[in-house]
């Protein structure tokens, strides 16, 4: 039953598309981003620049995460208020808002080793060709790729941080009263 | 099927007390059409709340197929409505990421049934409330008499004993409104479903087997 109400809001989040939109891509932006902040970070001995970096990433991160749980609810209220009246229980509502949060996490995993693997590709053409023209020749072991440790570890902490997201959204969910449903727009 | 016992009910809203319920006394017999009445303000729509479980009487007891709701659990609640209540709401409450035939079956998706059952019943709702030919269409592609003709299949899809609808005509041209109410009359008739009309037209009245009046939280007549 979780499972069939976690394809339905992966059904519905699709088709949210503006938002869905929006939230998945900022989440592509920040993994390939943490990612990246984690490769330097390892390369580096973990100082300077690439740990501000990471930081910072996490802390828009955890900030994006709470906002995305915190829309959710707010903008569907009356949505979860109906659910509640023709009998969803907290336990259904908080399985749809969770499979709405998780899945657009995910997909913006998923949608990061494609970006991981173009940029890549577009990185080392560029410094092939630089090193063309040069007159040197270009090392594939210099390819500037993100190995999988970050790109696993950064999943990780954005999974922790939709947890808490999702948290916070059960938490608001208890609080919308059914009785809001059959109240009229403006009242 | 329901009985309302010394139901009170007050409110605070800017520092005064309202009295939304005053020694509430009503029985709804199974298969009855009921419409309650009176003007805006009079504490119809708290009665409606309060008998569907959706607000808690301050004091008083709700007797819902002979068990006492005042005080039962929210999960026992919701799992009452699930099973026992229809609602029909003035402004449809439909989910607009959703089409009219996935609005019905959303009803049952928390259910052990199979996914085929649920589409099946939802179809033979819709079919009910004669919107078939629109079920593969958003709440945003539907007139206000066809959101609420859906709001009605979702309201039918799990043959609930008692149906409450709170002015489901409010937003309708009298045409919609027609087909609505027969609609309603018509459920009640086929399925033995008891109906509970909140409303303040009272061009309504001819549908009801009991009109309830109310006034200032206390119910004046009953005819």
């Amino acid at each position: 039953m979780a499972f069939r109400l976690f394809k339905k809001a992966v059904v519905m989040v699709l088709r949210e598309k503006k938002q869905f939109t929006v939230f998945c891509l900022m989440y592509t932006v920040l993994i390939f981003w943490t990612s990246f902040s984690i490769e330097l970070i390892i390369e580096s001995g973990g100082l300077g620049m690439a740990s501000a970096s990471f930081f910072i990433a996490l802390g828009v991160g955890i900030f994006l995460s709470l906002l995305y749980g915190w829309i959710i609810v707010r903008r569907n209220s009356k949505i979860i208020a109906t659910l509640k009246c023709i009998g969803w229980t907290n336990g259904d509502i908080n399985s749809l808002v969770s499979g709405f949060i998780l899945f657009t996490t995910i997909l913006g995993f998923i949608l990061v080793i494609e970006v991981l693997f173009h940029y890549a590709a577009i990185v080392g053409y560029l410094e092939a060709a630089a090193a063309a023209l040069n007159g040197s020749t270009y090392d594939i072991a210099e390819l500037p790729l993100v190995s999988l440790l970050p790109v696993v570890v950064t999943f990780i902490i954005f999974l922790s941080f939709q947890i808490i997201a999702i948290l916070l959204a059960n938490r608001k969910i208890l609080k919308v009263r059914p009785i809001i449903a059959l109240k009229r727009v403006g009242e | 099927m329901i009985e309302a016992i010394d139901l009170n009910k007050e409110y605070r809203r800017a520092g005064a007390i309202i009295r939304a319920l005053a020694d509430v006394n009503l029985t709804i017999k199974s298969g009855e059409f009921v419409i309650v009445q009176g003007p805006t303000g009079c504490g119809k729509s708290t009665l409606l709340n309060v008998l569907s479980g959706l607000d808690l009487p301050d004091s008083g007891r709700i007797i819902f197929d002979g068990e006492n709701i005042a005080r039962a659990t929210e999960d026992r609640l919701s799992k009452i409505r699930r099973q026992k209540v229809g609602f029909v709401f003035q402004d449809f409450n439909l989910v607009p990421t959703l089409t009219a035939v996935e609005n019905v079956m959303a009803l049952l998706w928390p259910t052990v049934l199979r996914e085929k059952e649920i589409e099946n019943r939802a179809i033979a709702a819709l079919r009910d409330v004669h919107l078939l030919e629109r079920k593969d269409h958003y709440p945003v592609q539907l007139s206000g008499g066809e959101k609420q003709r859906c709001g009605l299949a979702r309201a039918i899809v799990h043959r609930p004993r008692v149906i409450l609808a709170d002015e489901p005509t409010g937003n309708l041209d009298p045409e919609s409104e027609k087909q609505v109410m027969d609609l309603l009359k018509q459920i009640n008739k086929d399925m033995e479903t008891t109906i509970i009309v909140v409303t303040h037209r009272a061009s309504l009245n001819s549908y009801a087997d009991k009109v309830v009046q109310m006034e200032k939280g206390a119910i004046i007549k009953i005819q």
